[in-house]
């Protein structure tokens, strides 16, 4: 199946690039197969895997903060809470997802 | 209880999803919109307003009464319903 296919494959292109960052794929299978499935649906209708649960503007240098993976564009935020907006990714140590809250930029003192 | 409650969510996201279904599972009344399932222009407009409640593009977004929660934050949501604590 194309989409399951196209699932494995951003799999092994994420994972190097999110450890270089010190970020893994969440343990929780089930919400990574589920975000996953969700990017791949956006990449074929929306041109790329954006982030599931951030919107788009229609500018590109907006959308472009929000392909996935997105870390690099909100480090500070997604290191304050151990993980990306999503949940797609979590800090190398962590080991219980479940315990990581989202948090606003804003109530964190940051920028988005 | 007291509270309107409105959700601004995206249907891609499992976050807004978990936040519906916490108000449905406690009987909270709410509405709701998939800022990513109405019309372009209409859609645009509901992103919009969702960014000025909250100053990003991450969703959920929940406003109650004149609260604005971003994220899937259920303390948060008792708190401001005045919902006992665990509930």
């Amino acid at each position: 199946m194309a989409g399951a296919a196209r699932k494995q494959a951003l799999r092994g292109f994420f994972t190097p690039l999110v450890e270089a960052m010190g970020y893994k794929f969440t343990p929780d299978e089930e919400l990574a197969d589920f975000l996953l499935e969700q990017e791949v649906m956006l990449e074929e209708t929306k041109g790329a895997p954006y982030c599931p649960c951030q919107g788009r503007t229609g500018r590109r240098a907006d959308d472009m903060r929000v392909v996935c993976p997105c870390i690099p564009f909100h480090r500070a935020h997604f290191d304050a809470m151990r993980r990306c907006w999503c949940g797609l990714f979590v800090h190398q140590d962590v080991t219980d997802p479940d315990s990581l809250p989202q948090v606003s930029a804003s109530e964190l003192g940051l920028e988005g | 209880m007291s509270g309107q409650v409105f959700v601004y969510a995206l249907s891609t996201c499992p976050w807004c999803r978990k936040t519906k279904q916490f108000f449905t599972d406690r009987g909270v009344p709410f509405d709701f919109v998939d800022v990513d399932q109405v019309d372009d222009d209409e859609g645009d407009r509901l992103a919009d307003e969702a960014y000025e409640l909250s100053g990003s593009r991450a969703y959920p977004v929940v406003r109650i009464d004149d609260e604005v929660v971003v994220g899937y934050a259920p303390e948060k949501y008792r708190r401001l319903l005045g919902l006992p604590e665990g509930f």
